[in-house]
C-alpha cells in the first residue's frame, strides 16, 4: 500500500515483518537528471560558503581535478528525481520512501560515504540502492519508529564507481511515543 | 587568481598530530534555511515548512544532512586547501540545526598515515570533527578522512584512485 504522505512523498506504508523481506533488495540504476555541472555546483558552495578554488576558478579546476569539481557533500544531488514532468509523470522515489513501514515521516540519523574519484563537470552520474537494514522498533525523543540502512553505490558514465555511501534514516510516526 | 577566493595548501608535512581546526561561526538564517532545498533538489518539507516540521514535533524548519555536510566539507577545505581530497566522512547527526542557529565547527587532527598501491602512495589525514549550536549544544560529530598533497610528490601526482585492488 502506498499514499501520499504529508511529506509530499509517495511513501510506502506497511509492517515491519514487511519491510524485513525487502533487506537485501537493490533497486534497478537510476540515472541523473543532468549532467554534473557548475552552476549548480556553485549553488551549494554559496549555500555552505565555501570559497574553495576548484569550484570558482575553472582555470585552477581544470588543473588540478580535471574541471570544475563538485562538492562532496552534494553527491545525492545530482541524482534526485525532477519534481514535475510534462505530462505529469510521478518521480520514482528514493529507495527509503518505497520501504514498507508503519512511520509516516523521517529524519536522518547518519551518513558515511568513501569517495574514491572526483566528480566533475561534464559528469553522467548514476545509483543503484540496496536496502542493507531495518532495525527492530525504537523509541527516541521525536517519536517511535525503526531505523533504515541503505547502501548507494555511485558510478560515472563510464561506470567507475565514484562513491559509496551507507545512510541510517529514522522513519518514524510523529508524537507516537507511547 | 580571483580575489577571495582560498588557494591556500597545506601539505601533508605541515600536519601535525593534535593540532585543531577552528571554523568560524555560520548563522543559519530562514533564507539559509530555504537555500538548501534550493541547492541540493531536496524538498522534504521539513526544511522549508515550518507548519510541517512543527508537526514532527521540530520547533521549525532544519538544514538537510547535505548542508551538514557541506558545513564539515568546508571546516576541512578551510583548513586542508583546494587540493585536499575527501576520502571518507561519516556524520552522525545528534539534533537538528534550526533556523535562527549558528552553526559552529571544530576538529582536531587524529593521525597521519601513507596508503600504498600499485606502486603509488598517498598521504591520509584522520580527523574528527563537531558541528555545534550557538547554546553549545552538539548537533552532529563526524569523522573525516582526507588525502593531503605532499612536498616531494611528482607533477601529476593526484591523491585519488579507483576502488578495489
Amino acid at each position: 500500500m502506498s499514499g501520499r504522505s504529508p511529506t509530499g512523498y509517495d511513501i510506502a506504508t506497511g509492517t515491519y515483518e514487511q519491510a524485513r523481506a525487502m533487506v537485501g533488495q537493490t533497486t534497478p540504476v537510476r540515472f541523473g537528471e543532468e549532467a554534473v555541472n557548475g552552476a549548480m555546483a556553485r549553488q551549494f558552495a554559496a549555500l555552505v560558503h565555501d570559497a574553495s578554488a576548484g569550484y570558482w576558478d575553472p582555470e585552477f579546476a581544470e588543473g588540478w581535478w580535471g574541471g570544475t569539481v563538485a562538492p562532496p557533500a552534494m553527491l545525492m544531488t545530482w541524482l534526485m528525481p525532477l519534481e514535475w514532468r510534462p505530462g505529469g509523470a510521478v518521480p520514482v522515489p528514493l529507495l527509503t520512501a518505497r520501504v514498507p513501514l508503519p512511520g509516516d515521516t523521517f529524519v536522518n540519523a547518519s551518513n558515511e560515504t568513501e569517495y574514491f574519484l572526483p566528480v566533475c563537470e561534464g559528469d553522467r552520474l548514476n545509483v543503484v540502492e540496496e536496502l542493507v537494514d531495518v532495525s527492530p522498533e525504537k523509541r527516541t525523543a521525536l517519536g517511535t519508529g525503526h531505523f533504515v540502512t541503505t547502501k548507494s553505490t555511485v558510478r560515472r558514465q563510464d561506470g567507475a564507481v565514484v562513491a559509496v555511501m551507507t545512510n541510517v534514516l529514522f522513519r518514524f510516526s510523529a508524537g507516537a511515543t507511547p | 587568481m580571483i580575489a577571495g577566493v582560498d588557494y591556500r595548501q597545506r601539505h601533508f608535512e605541515d600536519v601535525a598530530e593534535g593540532e585543531a581546526l577552528v571554523g568560524a561561526g555560520d548563522e543559519i538564517t530562514y533564507r539559509r534555511v530555504i537555500m538548501n532545498p534550493g541547492a541540493t533538489l531536496d524538498y522534504f518539507p521539513g526544511h522549508h515548512d515550518p507548519e510541517y516540521a512543527r508537526s514532527q514535533g521540530q520547533p521549525t524548519i532544519f538544514v538537510n544532512t547535505m548542508h551538514v555536510m557541506g558545513f564539515v566539507d568546508r571546516l576541512v577545505a578551510e583548513w586542508g586547501g583546494p587540493r585536499t581530497f575527501l576520502v571518507r566522512r561519516r556524520v552522525t547527526l545528534r539534533a537538528s540545526v534550526y533556523a535562527g542557529d549558528t552553526m559552529v565547527g571544530s576538529g582536531r587532527v587524529l593521525a597521519t598515515r601513507h596508503e600504498e598501491r600499485d606502486g603509488r602512495r598517498r598521504h591520509l589525514v584522520d580527523l574528527e570533527v563537531t558541528v555545534d549550536n550557538q547554546r553549545g549544544e552538539r548537533c552532529a560529530t563526524g569523522a573525516v578522512t582526507v588525502a593531503l598533497p605532499g612536498r616531494g610528490d611528482g607533477e601529476g601526482t593526484r591523491p585519488w584512485w579507483p576502488p578495489g585492488g
